[in-house]
């Protein structure tokens, strides 16, 4: 075991879903024919100024009150001054001054154990051009440059690859449940650069930076690679130098990009076009009421309503089921639950759909649980009748009148049923009335098929135990 | 008289992306001190207030709704772009520096 304590902070930039970017307007559309949502301000032309999106500054507001920040209600930007084909105009738009969240904080749970993460600042800016790179040219595409980002900096606050998966999982949760973001890591809208460094006592060492890290789960492994390189440089005697690395998913390593350019060499400076505005107070309430339940909400109040750890986990990670089950839970969110994350998604996952793509709706699921819950339906029925009802919609009366899934509720007619499996199969009586309980489950089981399934189990099995104990 | 250092101009150089020749080291040397030397003369004026003036605009900042969509077409833009292979803009290879 190392001597060596890890500690990792994290800095994630997340795009904001907006309809347009963050200062020209121009569609913010991922996965558009290259170069086909640009203008003058997007492939900075001279002259071409800046003009703030207010949707943009109410969604990183929204993402700064969901982190526990405190809020700059002055409003202003600064230059960040570099060059790179992927950024034409020389600088980046960002907030260096006045970040507009501060001091904030997530609540993470690793092992049962919640921990605070504090977050230094979140703050706006512009994303640069998308770039390809081939051996001997690089080749841009201006439909991502000026799509509004959100940079969330953490405190150097944790200390395992658990704790830091535990936090972007769960500052991609919020986030998504927000509306925020779409936090894809696999198409860029989520981006984490991770610092680490080591040390064997509580001062700080000294950090690197790991970038373009492709999941959640390879922030785990870069640090621990990273921590693990960073040893064997000590242990060697060596010293580690500040720098920029990136993490190859192959090798599990990580690699020098760069030695870090510092603050001073990006010559900040207050962004001349566009001039400081103030947020106020009945816009940082109506931004409040905007925002939905969120995760640990959901998951207190599922737990409340007596759904299992396993249903509650798989519709958290579900934003679109999780939904769906806001919306038809009231009769009964248990049965609700266990359709939902078993035949419905697992009907969705085998045919590569969404919820928006079958025809199973609100009102027909409902429809359905209430059966259920009466039991006026057998779990067998469910099964055949839940592909059909996505697949072809419709309502459930008519379906299981259709495919001759009515029950049989009457008593007298069951009760013939009853009587003619009871007299056609004495072993089995006679094993249920020397105690075998299993006969029971056979003689249940005989009749549902006399019935075709159509037997209602609650009143047969009433009429069954009665009828074998006179 | 007074110059930057060799690796002061390179740093400036590597900053701006800018390939320089060892006589331009040695002019640069000279003239981005000059140019630092004219920067250094704001500090004598007396009237700096406390407050940065970032704009003299006064009117406040416009914000834009996130409905308001206005798209150019690219082809007006390609007459402006020396290499392009498709819709994609070629620039050299900028990785690996």
């Amino acid at each position: 075991m190392s001597n060596y304590k890890k500690t990792v902070g994290i800095e994630v930039h997340c795009e904001l879903k907006t309809k347009t970017k963050m200062f020209s307007n121009t569609l913010n559309n991922y996965g558009a024919k290259e170069n086909s949502q640009v203008n003058t301000i997007d492939l900075a032309y001279p002259g071409s100024l800046p003009l703030v999106n207010k949707g943009a500054i109410n969604l990183a507001l929204k993402a700064a009150l969901i982190l526990n920040c405190k809020i700059n209600k002055l409003v202003c930007f600064d230059r960040k001054n570099y060059f790179y084909p992927d950024l034409p105009k020389g600088y980046q738009i960002t907030q260096a001054r006045h970040p507009i969240g501060v001091d904030g904080y997530v609540m993470i749970n690793v092992g049962g154990i919640d921990k605070k993460v504090r977050i230094h600042d979140i703050h706006i800016e512009e994303d640069t051009a998308k770039s390809i790179h081939q051996t001997d040219k690089s080749y841009l595409d201006f439909n991502r440059s000026g799509v509004p980002l959100i940079e969330i900096v953490t405190e150097a606050d944790m200390h395992t690859e658990e704790e830091a998966m535990a936090y972007l999982t769960k500052l991609r949760e919020l986030f998504v449940y927000a509306d925020i973001s779409d936090c894809k890591m696999e198409e860029g809208s989520m981006r984490c650069d991770v610092n680490v460094s080591i040390s064997k006592d509580d001062t700080l060492g000294v950090r690197t930076e790991t970038k373009n890290i492709g999941s959640i789960s390879s922030v785990g492994k870069a640090i621990t690679a990273e921590s693990i390189r960073q040893e064997e440089i000590l242990e060697n005697g060596g010293v580690i130098v500040e720098e920029t690395r990136r993490f190859d998913e192959k090798d599990c390593k990580t690699i020098l990009m760069r030695v870090k350019e510092t603050g001073n060499d990006y010559r900040y400076f207050p962004e001349p076009n566009i001039p400081e505005f103030e947020i106020t107070d009945d816009e940082i309430n109506s931004v409040k009421s905007e925002i939905p339940k969120l995760p640990d909400e959901l998951r207190s109040e599922y737990r409340t309503l007596g759904v299992n750890e396993n249903n509650i986990k798989t519709l958290i990670s579900n934003r679109e089921l999780c939904s769906f089950f806001e919306k038809v839970k009231e009769f009964d969110p248990i049965i609700t639950s266990n359709l939902i994350t078993g035949d419905i998604l697992s009907y969705l996952n085998k045919n590569n759909l969404s919820l928006k793509d079958i025809k199973l709706n609100e009102d027909n699921l409902k429809e359905l649980v209430k059966k259920i819950k009466n039991s006026e339906i057998s779990s067998k029925q469910v099964k055949t009748l839940l592909p059909i009802l996505m697949e072809k919609g419709g309502n459930v009366e008519d379906i299981m009148k259709e495919h001759g899934m009515v029950q049989i509720s009457d008593d007298s007619a069951l009760q013939t049923i009853v009587d003619k499996v009871i007299s056609t199969n004495p072993e089995s009586v006679n094993d249920y009335k020397n105690g075998k309980d299993r006969a029971l489950k056979y003689l249940m089981g005989q009749i549902m098929k006399e019935s075709r399934g159509q037997a209602n189990p609650v009143t047969v099995n009433k009429l069954l135990i009665e009828t074998l104990n006179k | 008289m007074e110059k930057l250092s060799k690796e002061e101009v390179l740093h400036v150089a590597r900053l701006a992306r800018i390939a320089v020749s060892e006589d331009e080291i040695e002019k640069y040397q000279i003239s981005l001190k000059q140019l630092l030397d004219d920067v250094e003369k704001i500090k004598d004026i007396n009237d700096i207030s406390e407050d940065v003036l970032v704009t003299p605009a006064f009117e406040g900042c416009k914000l834009r709704s996130d409905d308001e969509v206005d798209t150019t077409d690219f082809s007006k833009f390609k007459s402006n772009i020396p290499h392009s292979v498709g819709d994609f803009i070629e620039v050299p290879v900028m990785i690996n520096e």
